[in-house]
């Protein structure tokens, strides 16, 4: 009993992925200063431009859930039109310590799940009838606990936070482009808006790619998240195999009929820190896997084991 | 396959992998049996290709008269079997792993011998868990590397949450194919 009580402590802790999540933040607020600094010595129109884009913020905050599910054409589920989705949500909540989120369902082939809402409090989570179909009982609730677990992270506050400045930066830009535009080659008029364009393009270019890093962070602790809440790390691997290669990944062709193609293999390129990956929200599958299968090992009291 | 075979057109059917890691099974069913209660059901299967020829037929034959006249001291018993797919399948039987091992071992042995090694595919061994279910192990010949199948209630179903945990657990004494895009299934294994 004792050493399964300590198992369990060490069971799903990565303090490196913690920093690197303080890291990213603090270069993206590092940046958001210097942008600041920028705006107000650029004068006093700018501060003027905070304020609109406050008043985007909030409305983002408030209403994206809404927009969000308009968009995805979900929508919300009683307990008794979607009885087994409810349960396992509840059951999911119930360990987490959570309250219980709104459930909506979204018609569609498509295999995705998503949660929404800026707090623990006003939160939905929307699952789409493909994903439903597609995955057994226990892989659906590891994606529901991954979606739950960016609900107890607070992700969408957290990102609504980080892109705060990006989008006031892309407002600038946009703004610039439209007024400013004429301007370039015009040295008394365009003097003192150019270097804050510049800015802005810049503060944009680097906080995007500092927010898809951050994301992809949050995205690894909510799949950490929905192990430790589940205790099944590899059903939400076989989840994630299922969703994304659509089961290829691990085949169901018979290796009996696979041999012939075996001779014409071509070991499959490793893309494992490819340039494509910065770009990316969500970080590639096999890293999820990966990481999801040292928390198998933990669980099984394997890891570290030499082989 | 190299690069110039595959300008030329030369194609070959790979062989056995150069690192034989068969053996690895005979002290990782301890650790499975002892501290994740799955079991070996005693019985292990060799998938190959039969060949037409005179020699290849003469090698099996030769081969599972070895095993039987073996058999007699250590349990060992054999039967043949041919699939839809045309493999032929050596089911040994023996409630020892260890003297399963050896028996695969040499009949792939003796079939590579005789210059047939890359008809050989797979070795299954059969284990379940505490409730029954299958779990087999499937060792292939050309990749030289282990994965786990366990198939799922269904037609063409396999568990592959089961078969993560699996490799979480022996992961670190048996030798694991790391690609999972090459854990091809055995449907409908016979043992």
């Amino acid at each position: 009993m004792m050493l399964s009580i300590m198992r369990r402590t060490s069971f799903g802790r990565d303090p490196g992925l913690q920093a690197r999540m303080l890291f990213t933040i603090f270069l993206l607020g590092a940046v958001y200063v210097v942008f600041i600094g920028v705006l107000f010595a650029a004068g006093a129109g700018a501060v003027t431009i905070v304020f609109v884009a406050a008043a985007f913020f909030l409305l983002q905050l408030f209403a994206s859930d809404k927009i969000a599910l308009r968009a995805a054409g979900a929508r919300e589920v009683s307990p008794a039109e979607a009885p087994e989705l409810h349960a396992m949500i509840e059951r999911l909540c119930l360990q987490a310590d959570l309250p219980k989120p709104r459930v909506a369902i979204a018609q569609t082939a498509m295999p995705n799940a998503f949660a929404m809402g800026r707090s623990r409090k006003h939160s939905t989570v929307c699952a789409t009838t493909g994903i439903m179909e597609l995955l057994s009982p226990s892989e659906l609730e590891g994606v529901m606990a991954h979606e739950l677990s960016h609900v107890i992270n607070r992700d969408v506050m957290v990102m609504t936070i980080a892109s705060f400045f990006a989008s006031i930066a892309s407002m600038i830009l946009n703004f610039g482009f439209l007024f400013g535009g004429g301007g370039w080659g015009d040295d008394e008029e365009g003097g003192g808006f150019l270097p804050v364009i510049l800015v802005s393009l810049m503060v944009y270019v680097i906080s995007f790619f500092l927010m898809q890093a951050l994301s992809r962070y949050r995205e690894f602790a909510a799949d950490r998240g929905a192990a430790i809440l589940t205790s099944r790390p590899s059903a939400l691997s076989s989840a994630l195999l299922k969703i994304s290669g659509t089961m290829e990944r691990i085949p169901a062709q018979d290796l009996r009929t696979a041999e012939g193609l075996n001779a014409f293999f071509i070991i499959p390129a490793k893309t494992k820190q490819s340039l494509a990956n910065i770009f990316s929200t969500h970080p590639p599958v096999e890293q999820r896997i990966a990481r999801l299968q040292r928390l198998e090992e933990q669980l099984q009291g394997t890891v570290g084991r030499a082989a | 396959m190299g690069f110039l075979d595959a300008l030329l057109g030369r194609r070959k059917v790979a062989g056995p992998a150069k690192r034989d890691r068969l053996f690895a099974i005979s002290t990782a069913y301890v650790t499975l049996q002892t501290s994740f209660d799955v079991r070996p059901r005693g019985v292990a299967g060799l998938v190959f290709q039969p060949q037409a020829t005179g020699d290849f037929a003469q090698i099996v034959r030769d081969m599972e008269e070895v095993v039987r006249s073996t058999g007699e001291e250590t349990g060992t018993t054999l039967e043949t079997r041919d699939d839809e797919f045309g493999y032929r399948w050596m089911i040994l039987r023996d409630p020892d792993v260890e003297d399963l091992v050896v028996g695969v071992n040499a009949v792939s042995e003796a079939l590579q011998i005789g210059g047939y090694g890359d008809r050989l595919l797979a070795a299954v061994f059969a284990f379940e868990d505490d409730r029954g279910k299958p779990v087999y192990f499937i060792y292939n010949y050309k990749r030289g590397w282990w994965y786990p199948f366990v198939p799922a209630p269904g037609a063409q179903q396999r568990s592959v949450e089961r078969e993560l945990q699996v490799k979480a657990q022996i992961g670190g004494e048996l030798p694991i194919e790391p690609e999972l895009e090459r854990w091809f299934p055995l449907w409908g294994v016979p043992i």
